[in-house]
């Protein structure tokens, strides 16, 4: 079990995860314990203080070519490894983004609550309370950048978001451990579905279609069948009322495109819809093949002839 | 000479050569410096490629692709072949395609796929004629000489069953 939380200054992150830590019995990694344990081993005292002061140092080369950030990282996944813990800060986040069995969180609260609570525990005067938060947010977010090249609010990051103006320290504690205790962790099962899925056979809906597929397959081209809808109509209350599936996916060149090998009457209804696709999503690459231009085709590269039009 | 089928001819000679000079001045510009590997794609840009490198002043090499894709080569292999493939090696080299006709995009896809699978530094695409209205595979071409009508053409290394390729000039066909 890995559980990483991220957290705000002032939003009680630590304490929670301190208490986290004795519910569940599980050690927590946090910032000191890497500065002690990881670094002296790599890094003379200089660079130790020059590695608590700015992030960007984390990219420095040790004198074993790896950078300290990569240490680090190597350390991290070693002790995740070996055992079940929990990682304060240190990116972990994103070295474990992937884990299969990482619950990732993230604590914030609301900036005047933030404020009160530094202004409290600090000492400090509210105006000294936001230069210290404004401070400390920044760092936060220059060491994820810096070494990831990620977002550090980015919600996507992260399984769970806690807002502390409304949950007290015990109440979110618990709330982790019940989800990290009741995770749904994807099993080796569920991938090789998911890898079934993209084996299993394509069924076209048309012949036309089938037979396109074979000219790309002719190509050496890699497509997607219908991979993608995209709404063109909704309704005055935001529901979607017409959708569009275009019917080949080209990835490599980053083209849909659409048989209208059908009856003639239906192409205009056709050419309307991708006219409205392009207006909608602007910078999306999608072409028709009409009737004329499919037959040319099948007939170059002697392909089943009168392939039915398809709707 | 008789010329059954041939009809009114579309881009003369003199226009063809014109235009021709026009996209060298281009490339050569654009490629100063630099050494630059054409690409050709065998059989219809052979008298393209031929007058387009004599207007080029850049270092350059010349190779050759050819593909067959007659149906009974697709009903046997299920692909289409390359029956000349490159003799240089084009790792880390700048690529300039040169093609007689862009229309799906197909072959052009195809081709580049090919060319790109050998790591080439760069990759950019001249053509003779370009008729984007027929395009289904998005490519960007950076050179092109002519707008292609909506006709049948031959002519200036364009055929009809082998024959009219030797045309200094393109003119419309009419089939059947």
């Amino acid at each position: 079990m890995l559980i990483t939380v991220s957290r705000q200054t002032g939003s009680l992150g630590q304490e929670i995860t301190d208490l986290l830590g004795q519910n569940m019995n599980l050690p927590v990694i946090n910032r000191d314990v890497a500065m002690r344990n990881v670094f002296p081993e790599v890094a003379s005292q200089h660079e130790i203080h020059m590695l608590a002061e700015s992030p960007s140092f984390f990219l420095t080369t040790a004198s074993d070519g790896l950078t300290f950030a990569q240490h680090l990282e190597n350390r991290l996944r070693t002790r995740v490894a070996a055992e079940s813990l929990i990682i304060f800060g240190l990116g972990a986040q994103i070295i474990f983004a992937n884990h299969p069995g990482a619950l990732h969180v993230k604590i914030i609260a609301s900036p005047e609550v933030r404020i009160g609570r530094i202004m409290q525990s600090q000492g400090l005067e509210k105006k000294d309370a936001e230069r210290f938060l404004e401070l400390s947010d920044r760092k936060h977010k220059r060491y994820i950048s810096a070494l990831y090249g990620k977002d550090w609010s980015d919600p996507l990051l992260y399984h769970i978001t806690l807002n502390t103006d409304y949950l007290n320290i015990n109440e979110a504690a618990a709330l982790i451990q019940f989800m990290a205790e009741n995770q749904q962790v994807p099993t080796p099962e569920a991938d090789t579905a998911v890898e079934a899925q993209k084996l299993k056979p394509v069924v076209f809906k048309h012949q036309s279609e089938e037979e396109f597929a074979k000219i790309l397959d002719m190509h050496g081209m890699e497509w997607e069948y219908e991979p993608r809808t995209f709404p063109i109509k909704w309704d005055a209350e935001g529901n979607v009322i017409q959708a569009f599936s275009p019917d080949f996916y080209l990835p490599r060149f980053d083209t849909y495109i659409e048989l209208t090998t059908m009856d003639q009457r239906y192409v205009a209804q056709k050419k309307k819809k991708v006219q409205l696709l392009r207006k909608l999503y602007p910078g999306t690459n999608i072409n028709i093949v009409f009737k004329k231009d499919f037959n040319t085709l099948i007939k170059r590269f002697g392909l089943l002839k009168g392939a039915q039009p398809n709707e | 000479m008789n010329k059954p089928g041939v009809g009114k001819t579309i881009f003369t000679q003199e226009q063809i050569q014109e235009r021709i000079k026009e996209v060298a001045a281009d490339i050569n510009r654009d490629y100063e410096g630099q050494d630059v590997i054409i690409v050709s794609v065998l059989k219809g840009s052979i008298y393209f490629v031929a007058d387009l490198t004599r207007y080029l002043t850049i270092p350059l090499r010349i190779d050759f692709l050819s593909t067959k894709a007659s149906p009974e080569v697709i009903k046997k292999t299920g692909v289409i072949q390359f029956v000349k493939d490159l003799d240089f090696n084009l790792q880390g080299q700048h690529v300039l395609l040169v093609e007689d006709v862009v229309g799906t995009g197909l072959t052009l896809g195809l081709v580049c796929q090919h060319l790109e699978a050998t790591q080439p530094a760069s990759l950019k695409i001249c053509t003779l004629l370009d008729n984007p209205n027929e395009r289904l595979v998005t490519i960007n071409i950076d050179y092109r000489c002519f707008t292609m009508p909506d006709l049948y053409l031959v002519g200036y290394g364009l055929d009809h069953e082998e024959k009219y390729r030797n045309l200094p000039y393109i003119a419309e066909y009419h089939r059947g």
